[in-house]
């Protein structure tokens, strides 16, 4: 651990310096003045060396750690207690087989890229959730890994701060659960980039039949022009102290006003999030579930301008039951893995995934669009004593689909028993590096942190054997 | 070039160091471990980790030697290391990224970490002689000091004793870990800051290790010391601090600000206009003080109070089902009403048996249901201890080990209940109840401790010897807990008071009290528990001393010296007030009833003893209950305070602009708004009501004129007071605590 001084100490303390100049700028913008072309100029920048691949990207979080041998990468050669019992079935994509239990998703496998090689070492569900989320690793493979704002921004956050859209639509949507287990898994919100990165984040269920974001709709008699008016007389009160001046608290809470009336403003916005103007064969089509109406939403969202949605598949990790919670199937507490994922999970991914991409597809979607489908982890390739697996990340499969990758095509590949990558392991800090510079984001592009310390948004370097 | 210099300096200092190997054979244990955690290796997220890395697992943080040793020899066919070539180990090539390493490289061929090892590796790689010595203690220096700009770089410098006796310099082999990453340490023990600011260097060697603090305090050659009036022994420890980081604490705050923190810390809810007015309107020159003690008699105070227990003991209907959440914290408001000693109080909820509906304090059992549970929830919220690290492995940041956990966890084993009813219909979820219980001690039952494979043996925390067995466990151990020699237990219960009243721990996060997270005013810590404890562990007591502080009444305002101040109580902490709170202030301002599901109209927020009286999946929740969930009223799920969230967010708003809860209320026809409309109030009379009432004082002049002008030039005279009160309600004046 020979920390030298490094030689590019002085230029990066001066570069540090500007920075803080352009804060200082950006809080006057709060104040009246106008920030958003510093940014912009920033991003010309970027955007003029990375070609972007993608425009939008939605995420499908499996919370929890589906079983990567029970789903897309199956071992019908390994013994029984490492195969388990379901069989593999072949797909539209010559060479990949999936479950028996996703014949559908199997017919879409010709649009997918599965990488079967993702690794890391983080074992419990809020550390690998938080690396999955970020592309950081965490300190610790803390099980109650601590929120804090020291720790790394989700990806769709860090789109947000270096390709954030034009107009009301926000740029980063996420929904529908804050997931947890015990505490609350940080790499949910833009952490130290701030909090005007964060995402526009629900808990309302798209599946509930008077879904709609209260926020959206102004009240009866409650003009968008009133509203205006009333936050001109709300900026006389806020005149009166200096709270805004000398607290970063109460100007964050200012920012969200903003944004707010940006939004409230916004006619297209409203259509976005209205899934009534949906098809009822349609809503059908993606499964009456939170889940399924959740990922229409998603599709909505991203034809309205949104840029990234993230999608939980639940808030806990589940596993011991048929009628909620996420992929975490243990065997505890006398359950069974295979009855559950036969009743829960498995058929509502069967149901969604292939009508989102179907769906997507035939919108001409996928063409700008990237669909990406992982859990934090995947599950021990050895059956436990309970008839069930337990978490394991050093070997697991991501899915993508759409823009930016190959079609029918699978990177990596995990070892014999789907223990260890075999080949061309894929990091999350790789993945993330890999989302970035599809954005068009150099993933070498340095943020810094709380304690102004430069730092690259991403760690790994970008897996461009899966690019179409 | 200073720093040029500086760096030249740390090498001599290495270079001087007589060499170990010189004197003595390299030793595993005391050298070449120390080594592994120098260059990293050992730590979590590489070779320490659960699963190793890369096929090479050592124990976390060299917890156990002689794993490591067979990891490190006997592993691989004994490829890490070649005795013959030692050069050629697998492990020194890794370790300096001569064939690739995924860590990098750790240290170079000239380093000394690199000789060790070497040395050691041509010696034959041995396990160390039985009668090697062992490290039994370390001794840093300095261990806190005070840098003036622009001297930023602390030498540390670390010397360790051994089991024969001897000493030795380690500088150069002990690890720095700086707890701020604006912090920079150096292989030999220099710690460097850029810019002004405060941390804690862990120092560790082997097992053992200790916290450096230092503060980096920028030059401020003009700096005056202030000399502000102390009002108690809480300002003097405060000011000395301040002084010696060149820093003046802010101003006192004005009558109405105070009014209103006042009332909003101790009851959760505003003053009312009338109130406001004659307390700032008062010559009374003790009316600080005054407020205060007949604050404390409301009964608002034990509702509010009241519900920060309530988050800590998880009193949600889940578990407790709505009638035991509503006995449980009567059971809690009565307490605190009484004064009840806050020892007497602990030993209650730690002694209770019986029926949960007989006895409210055996509900802290009902809630958590496992001896794991019991023993974190009970070392987290009673000793301000986090205990959880120790149930896989020992406690990398404490000094906890897999024992101490499993024994403590021993103390809780013969917990158990009667479920006489459950009409809970969810059948698969074992956490939800409804009906009575009984909490009793069974006869018999352990907690088998993992590492051994056998019973643990029950033992309070950080005593060697288990517990007289013939005795009550949990009588035993709530004497003990609250005991005379466990001053933890009220060093702990201060702190908490003195967060809920400063914003922030003096130990922050106030509930991972341990060695190396150390407290930002160690001797005001120790005088305030002194003080609790001398009057008979009183929660009225110490909240008078605190609130009666200057360091309480200083105005939220920076001034130039203390802008950047976070944790010195320099200047009052602005934060956003608590959900119940916020949605309580709003239906006072108004003055319409609030609604939420299972309570009476006219309920407070501040009132509601649990979480979700009706199960959310079972109904629609009320606007009510939707906005407090916004403003982050936890689940009660964690032991912790800091699942109550005060961070702003958009949905916050949101609900704030346009959302349902605020509209009805302003819409309300029986409210504030009608009220002085029907009385034919004067414009200037109606703003004085609505500025008294959310802010406790007048309206300015700029205020006076523009809203006075709003509402004459408006044909809808209702509709031009909403828009005023909405902007009031939307300041930041209002939404904040400051």
């Amino acid at each position: 651990m020979n920390i030298s001084p490094s030689s590019a100490c002085s230029s990066y303390h001066a570069c540090s310096v500007s920075r803080r100049h352009a804060l200082k700028v950006g809080g006057l913008g709060l104040l009246g003045l106008n920030f958003p072309w510093l940014l912009k100029a920033e991003q010309i920048a970027k955007a003029a060396k990375i070609k972007p691949r993608i425009k939008s990207l939605i995420l499908l979080f499996q919370w929890g750690g589906p079983s990567h041998i029970d789903m897309f990468d199956m071992k019908p050669d390994a013994p029984e207690e490492i195969r388990g019992p379901h069989k593999p079935i072949s797909s539209s994509a010559d060479g990949i087989q999936v479950s028996e239990h996703l014949p559908k998703t199997a017919k879409i496998m010709d649009k997918v890229t599965l990488i079967r090689s993702m690794h890391h070492t983080m074992n419990n569900h809020n550390s690998a959730g938080y690396y999955a989320l970020t592309g950081s690793s965490p300190a610790t493979d803390d099980q109650r890994l601590r929120d804090s704002p020291d720790l790394y921004p989700t990806w769709g956050s860090v789109v947000d701060k270096f390709a954030p859209n034009d107009g009301a639509m926000p740029t980063f949507v996420s929904y529908p659960y804050v997931i947890r287990d015990g505490s609350i898994t940080p790499g949910q919100h833009a952490s130290f980039l701030g909090k005007q990165h964060d995402p526009l984040f629900f808990t309302q269920d798209p599946n509930s039949p008077n879904f709609a974001l209260p926020e959206l709709t102004l009240p009866a008699g409650l003009t968008y022009e009133r509203l205006q008016a009333r936050r001109e007389l709300q900026k006389i009160v806020d005149a009166q102290t200096r709270l805004m001046e000398t607290s970063a608290e109460t100007r964050g809470f200012d920012t969200y006003y903003e944004k707010a009336m940006a939004m409230l403003g916004s006619e297209r916005l409203r259509q976005a999030f209205d899934l009534s103007k949906e098809p009822d064969v349609m809503r059908d089509a993606y499964g009456r579930t939170t889940y399924g109406q959740s990922c229409l939403l998603a599709r909505r969202l991203v034809e309205h301008g949104a840029k990234f949605v993230t999608v939980y598949f639940d808030d806990s990790i589940g596993g011991q039951s048929t009628t909620d919670g996420g992929w975490d199937t243990h065997g505890f507490n006398n359950t069974k893995m295979y009855p559950i994922i036969e009743k829960r999970h498995l058929p509502i991914t069967e149901q969604t995934l292939p009508t989102l991409l179907n769906d997507m597809d035939s919108r001409g979607m996928l063409q700008d669009t990237l669909v990406v489908w992982m859990g934090e982890f995947g599950r021990t390739p050895k059956i436990n004593g309970n008839a069930s697996r337990d978490h394991w990340p050093q070997c697991y499969t991501t899915l993508l689909a759409g823009a930016g990758v190959k079609k029918g095509f699978v990177y990596g590949a995990s070892d014999r028993e789907g223990r260890y990558p075999a080949e061309n392991m894929v990091r999350p800090d790789d993945l993330a590096a890999t989302l970035y510079h599809m954005f068009g984001i150099d993933p070498e592009t340095e943020v810094m942190d709380r304690n102004d310390r430069p730092l690259p948004i991403a760690k790994g370097k970008p897996v461009t054997g899966i690019y179409a | 070039m200073t720093m040029t210099a500086r760096w030249i300096t740390a090498l001599l200092l290495v270079l001087c160091l007589p060499l170990p190997a010189e004197e003595r054979p390299v030793s595993f244990r005391n050298d070449v471990m120390a080594v592994l955690a120098k260059g990293g290796c050992n730590s979590g997220p590489c070779h320490g980790n659960a699963n190793g890395k890369a096929g090479f697992k050592i124990s976390l943080r060299g917890e156990d030697p002689e794993y490591d040793y067979n990891s490190l020899v006997r592993d691989m066919f004994g490829r890490r290391i070649n005795t013959a070539t030692p050069g050629e180990s697998l492990l020194l090539l890794k370790a300096t990224a001569t064939v690739a390493h995924e860590g990098g490289k750790r240290f170079d061929h000239d380093s000394l970490e690199y000789e060790i090892l070497k040395k050691w590796i041509a010696a034959g790689a041995e396990p160390d002689p039985e009668n090697t010595p062992t490290v039994t203690e370390m001794q840093v220096t300095p261990r806190s000091r005070v840098l003036l700009e622009p001297d930023f770089a602390a030498q540390l410098s670390v010397t360790a004793g051994f089991s024969d006796g001897s000493k030795r310099d380690i500088t150069r082999l002990a690890v720095y870990e700086p707890a701020s990453l604006a912090m920079k340490a150096s292989p030999g023990g220099l710690i460097t800051a850029e810019n002004p600011g405060e941390t804690t260097v862990m120092v560790r060697y082997l097992n053992q290790h200790q916290p450096v603090h230092l503060a980096f305090v920028p030059a401020r050659p003009d700096f005056k010391w202030s000399s502000p009036r102390a009002n108690s022994y809480v300002d003097r420890h405060i000011d000395a601090k301040l002084r010696t980081l060149r820093m003046n604490p802010s101003a006192v705050t004005g009558d109405h600000q105070f009014l209103r923190r006042a009332y909003l810390d101790l009851l959760g809810v505003l003053p009312t206009a009338g109130e406001a007015r004659a307390f700032v309107l008062s010559p009374d020159k003790k009316k600080r003080q005054r407020l205060i003690r007949e604050l404390l008699d409301r009964p608002e105070f034990a509702e509010h109070w009241a519900t920060k227990w309530a988050d800590l003991l998880r009193i949600e209907e889940k578990a407790l089902d709505r009638k035991g959440v509503e006995l449980f914290h009567r059971w809690i408001r009565e307490s605190i009403a009484d004064n009840k000693p806050v020892d007497q109080f602990v030993r209650e909820i730690i002694t209770a048996r019986g029926s949960t509906y007989q006895n409210p304090p055996a509900n802290f059992y009902r809630s958590a249901r496992t001896p794991i549970t019991r023993a974190e929830t009970a070392a987290q919220v009673f000793l301000g201890t986090r205990l959880q690290c120790a149930q896989c492995h020992n406690h990398p940041f404490d000094k906890w080990t897999q024992d101490d956990y499993y024994d403590w966890a021993g103390l809780f084993a013969r917990i158990d209940y009667k479920v006489l009813e459950n009409r809970y219909r969810d059948g698969l979820d074992k956490h939800a109840f409804e009906g009575e219980q009984i909490v009793f001690t069974a006869m018999k039952g352990e907690v088998k401790n993992p590492r051994i494979g056998k019973d643990s043996s029950p033992r309070f925390l950080g005593r060697t010897e288990p517990i007289d067995d013939d005795q009550d466990r949990l009588q035993e151990l709530a004497a003990w807990l609250t005991g005379p020699e466990n001053r933890l237990f009220a060093r702990v219960q201060a702190n908490r008071i003195w967060y809920h009243l400063m914003g922030r721990g003096i130990v922050d996060p106030i509930d991972d009290f341990r060695a190396t997270n150390l407290p930002s005013h160690p001797e005001l810590l120790e005088e305030l528990t002194a003080d609790f404890v001398g009057s008979g562990y009183s929660l009225k007591h110490l909240v008078q001393v605190i609130m009666n502080s200057r360091a309480y009444q200083t105005s939220a305002l920076p001034n130039d010296t203390n802008a950047d101040d976070v944790i010195n109580y320099s200047h009052a902490q602005v934060r956003r007030i608590d959900a119940e709170e916020m949605l309580d202030a709003l239906s006072h301002v108004t003055g319409a009833p609030l609604e939420f599901d299972g309570y009476p109209e006219g309920f407070r927020a501040g009132q509601i003893p649990g979480v979700h009286a009706v199960a959310i999946r079972r109904s629609q929740i009320t606007d009510a209950d939707k906005f407090l969930q916004v403003f982050g009223k936890p689940e009660r799920l964690l032991a912790t305070e800091e699942e109550r969230s005060c961070t702003t967010n958009l949905g916050q708003a949101f609900q704030l602009m346009t959302g349902p809860a605020l509209t009805e209320l302003l819409n309300n026809k029986n409210g504030r708004l009608d009220r002085m409309l029907a009385a034919g109030k004067t414009s200037g009379e109606m703003l004085d009501e609505l500025y008294w009432t959310a802010l406790a004082r007048p309206p300015s002049i700029a205020e006076n004129a523009a809203f006075s002008r709003h509402l004459e030039q408006a044909i809808d005279k209702r509709a031009a007071l909403e828009d005023i009160t909405w902007a009031i309600v939307n300041s930041k004046e209002f939404v904040m605590r400051h």
